[in-house]
């Protein structure tokens, strides 16, 4: 209980201190923030060097590099609206800060229980800055517990968000509570869809549809290169036929193939299309197989 | 333009509005149907997520299929955005609610609803869960003309069998269940779905040799690239009422315009249903307040008769906002097939012995078109996905932590789960080589689950809606026997891994938060407020056994017309 609480306090500290993180901000964004997503994105779809060797060298780039923090960021602090004028013009809830501060506060929580495999170290937050970052000074200093948690450790701390109700205040007197279950849905459920889909293809995906220009080259899309996926097609030549038996309705004309061989009734794969058969229901012997006894 | 009255005027363009939109309009009467999201492939809208463009549509020369096929993309990322529920407007995001857990809502806004994602099946009800399960104040019978009616008008036929299919069934067959060919089903066995989708072309047979560019000008039906959810506006070329899948927008939006009866406004959002008193003490709706969502506009419209139509969250969202009289039932009992995935995965070696091919190729063929039925328990369905969709369905969400936090000695699956980092890498590396199967479980209804709000926590349409689920034990054991046999038929066809999602609660069918025979009459008309009916997925009174609902709502609100024009239009 009293652990609760503390935990409970420190996130609110957090909260606070990510605003005061504030200092450090880039495009609208605080290092704390851009450290603690690139930590979740690098634990869900990391650099995996070792699958090189067993499935091939475009198996090995993760979600750091197509930049796939920054716009999960930037997703997340435009995704969601309540339309209320104090939030901003669209009254949108930027929600990456408070996310960020959850995850942190979860991390604690798990390190609290004891329950992570490894000890925090700031060794776990270097893979998270790139060449490109201008001195690695201010992510080291920005890191909190949830960064310099091994990539495993993130994922558990993680696991037990679901745990925490988050309160996010639009107003003085207001509150706003959020199942803190949203945030594993956003850093890890989204960002999966972001990585696998079409998102990298895009020159500019903020730009209007109508003005966006997306990739020739469905190849050069990381995830698709992973998983093999060829790109958005017209159609296929793919059809089998249609599933039906030698006297039954469903389809008609030439066999393909045999599905089913069962003596009495064996089931093919057929040319033509047909129909279901409008049939007499006797539903008087049904039974619940699972009565709905407990509640 | 609309007017100030209609005879009628319905709340919602989804799957069962634009029903009750056709068939009130084909009467004679005239309709007003108010949509919150926008209108796609109307010429009206050109660009309908980045400009408001006018203000209402009535005729059915404005429908243009190519500009569905430029708004159409299929890509997965763009069209969800554009399709999640929430404002047409690019620049603003979705309209929040708030729902228990790691779990979600999938809904659409726009002309069509969230039949502009849906995968086209279009099932019946099972007789057993309509005639038995004690919860319907009408009978299976009532429905079965409606039933063949609707299925006529959107061309439902047994789909076709691509790689993926013929892999479900041999794996079916395996296990030791039987082929259904009956429409009205009382046992368990394996079918092809029957889909509200054209068939293909028998051009597109694998060994027809066809190379061409899949458009109109060569073929029509479904083109056998899965992207259903993603919209589907193919064959590109056609028009807009020969698109293959027959989402509410192409199938009843277009019977509707003919008429010249319906006037259809888009980017509507209904706030507030207005009642004045009348004799007896049960007060009568005599029409609704709305906002445009690009302006912030305030309007009001008159009508003899009011149609909630806004979806299973939405209309009790409304009807609470409104203040109309409590009934406990009201926003109460929602039911929505508590899921689960099951994943497949298969050696190249395995496949071709099986399928002549040594991949699966999810991606090609209808997205949904082999089932498994269990009057009783619910069903299961495979279904073929992009990766980003297929990331997050089958392995991006789950209540059961991490897959690397889990024993699975002695189950039927070898991982359990949400998968992340390398393990979900080196399993997505197989995405041609695996099938997922949805697990839809009949969940019952209990009055704890479902829609309620509370002032203060609210958006621009007013309190927004509080969605509680938790399903019961016996809910649990359905979802966990439905997903034992997925696995078995997925083990008998040959796969050598299979990975059990354990999904959250995550809402793709919703209903019965507006219950017949609770909220309202077997007519669909409120108990507590006259001249309001109700025509969506929440007035089902159960989840009609797990399969597909949307038949069954079309066919429900078919009815509801009828009664509307029976009790005050004769
Ligand atoms: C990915 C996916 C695949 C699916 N596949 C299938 C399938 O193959 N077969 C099947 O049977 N079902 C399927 N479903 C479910 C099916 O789409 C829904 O059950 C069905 O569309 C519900 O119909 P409805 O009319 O109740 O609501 P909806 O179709 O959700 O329509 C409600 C409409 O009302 C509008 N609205 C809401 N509030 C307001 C307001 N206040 N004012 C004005 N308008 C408002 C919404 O914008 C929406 O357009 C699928 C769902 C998903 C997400």
């Amino acid at each position: 209980m009293i652990q609760q609480l503390f935990v409970d306090r420190l996130g609110r500290y957090l909260y606070e201190k990510g605003r005061l993180l504030g200092r450090y901000v880039r495009g609208g964004r605080t290092i704390h923030t851009i450290v603690t997503f690139r930590a979740a994105v690098d634990a869900v779809i990391p650099r995996t060097p070792d699958l090189a060797a067993e499935l091939g060298p475009e198996h090995v780039p993760g979600g750091l590099e197509i930049g796939l923090a920054e716009y999960l960021i930037s997703y997340v602090n435009h995704g969601f609206q309540l339309g209320l004028p104090q939030l901003g013009p669209r009254g949108t809830v930027a929600l990456a800060r408070p996310v960020a501060t959850l995850l942190d506060a979860a991390a604690l929580k798990l390190i609290l229980r004891g329950d992570h495999t490894s000890p925090p170290s700031s060794t776990y937050v270097w893979p998270l800055i790139s060449e490109d970052d201008s001195s690695p000074v201010p992510f080291l200093r920005a890191a909190g517990p949830f960064a310099r948690l091994h990539p495993e450790d993130r994922l558990r701390a993680v696991g037990i968000i679901d745990e925490i109700d988050v309160e996010i205040s639009r107003s003085e007197d207001e509150l706003f509570e959020f199942n803190g279950g949203l945030v594993g849905q956003l850093v890890v459920g989204f960002a999966k869809l972001i990585y696998y889909c079409e998102w990298q293809g895009y020159e500019d995906y903020e730009l209007p549809q109508s003005a966006r220009k997306f990739t020739e080259d469905p190849g050069s899309i990381q995830g698709w290169a992973q998983t093999g996926y060829p790109g958005v097609a017209n159609g296929y030549p793919a059809l089998r036929g249609y599933l039906g038996t030698e006297d039954g309705p469903l389809g008609a004309g030439e066999i393909w193939t045999t599905v089913d061989d069962d003596p009495d009734r064996p089931a093919y794969i057929r040319e033509e299309p047909g129909q279901f058969r409008e049939n007499d229901y006797d539903t008087s012997d049904f039974e619940e197989v699972v009565p709905e006894e407990t509640r | 333009m609309v007017a100030d009255a209609y005879d009628a005027v319905i709340i919602g363009a989804g799957a069962d509005g634009p029903v009750v939109a056709w068939k009130l309009a084909e009467a004679g009467l005239s309709v007003l149907l108010l949509e919150a999201g926008p209108f796609h492939g109307n010429k009206q809208w050109p660009k309908p997520h980045e400009e408001p463009g006018a203000e209402a549509s009535s005729s059915v020369d404005d429908l243009s299929g190519e500009l569905l096929d430029e708004q159409f993309t299929t890509r997965e990322f763009e069209m969800v955005n554009n399709l999640l529920f929430g404002p047409a407007d690019y620049k603003r995001g979705f309209w929040m609610r708030k729902f228990p857990g790691d779990g979600a809502i999938l809904q659409c806004a726009g002309v069509g609803g969230t039949t502009l994602h849906y995968t086209g099946c279009h099932p019946r009800a099972y007789p057993a869960a309509i005639d038995e399960q004690g919860h319907w104040p009408i009978s299976y019978a009532d429905l079965i003309p409606y039933y063949q009616e609707l299925e006529a008008v959107c061309d439902v036929t047994p789909a076709p069998v691509t790689a993926k299919e013929e892999l479900f069934f041999r794996g079916a067959a395996a296990a030791g269940w039987d082929l259904i060919d009956e429409a009205n089903v009382t046992r368990p066995g394996y079918r092809p779905q029957p889909n509200a989708i054209r068939p293909p072309d028998a051009m597109l047979h694998v060994d027809a040799g066809y190379d061409g560019d899949y458009s109109a000008a060569d073929l029509t039906g479904h083109t056998l690239g899965v992207c259903d959810i993603s919209g589907n506006p193919h064959p590109r070329g056609a028009p807009f009422e020969e698109k293959a899948k027959r989402a509410s927008n192409i199938s009843f939006v277009p019977l509707g315009l003919r008429t010249g009866n319906l006037t259809i406004r888009p980017n509507a959002f209904v706030t507030d249903i207005k009642t004045k008193p009348a004799s007896g003490g049960r007060p009568i709706a005599t029409g609704v307040t709305f906002r445009d969502t690009w302006s912030g506009d305030v309007e009001s419209v008159a009508a003899d008769v009011t149609v909630l139509a806004a979806g299973a969250i939405e209309t009790p969202r409304l009807w609470l906002n409104s203040g109309l009289p409590t009934n406990e039932w009201v926003g109460r009992g929602l039911t929505i097939h508590y899921g689960d995935n099951v994943m497949g995965l298969w050696t190249a070696a395995d496949l071709e012995r099986t399928i002549g091919q040594g991949t699966v190729d999810q991606f090609q063929g209808q997205d949904i078109a082999a089932r498994f039925d269990y009057p009783g328990l619910g069903m299961l369905q495979t279904v073929g996905t992009t990766p980003g969709i297929g990331a997050i369905l089958g392995f991006g969400a789950s209540a059961a932590g991490f897959a690397f936090q889990h024993d699975t000695t002695g189950e039927p699956w070898d991982t359990t789960g949400r998968l992340a980092g390398r393990q979900l890498k080196e399993l997505l590396a197989g995405y041609r080589r695996m099938l997922q199967v949805l697990v839809v479980s009949d969940d019952h209804p209990h009055r704890r689950n479902g829609v309620t709000v509370r002032r203060g926590i609210a958006d621009e349409h007013g309190p927004i809606p509080l969605v509680n689920y938790r399903p019961s034990q016996a809910d649990r054991v359905r979802r966990d026997k439905l997903a034992r046999i997925a696995a078995k038929i997925l083990r008998a066809g040959g796969a050598t891994h299979i990975h059990r999602s354990d999904s959250p609660p995550t809402a793709l069918h919703l209903h019965s938060t507006m219950r017949m025979g609770k909220v309202v009459d077997d007519g669909c008309e409120a108990y507590d407020v006259g001249r309001l009916f109700v025509a969506d997925h929440s007035v089902l009174a159960n989840g009609l056994g797990g399969p597909n609902p949307t038949l069954t709502g079309q066919a429900v609100a078919a009815r509801s017309a009828a009664q509307i024009q029976e009790r005050y239009f004769t």
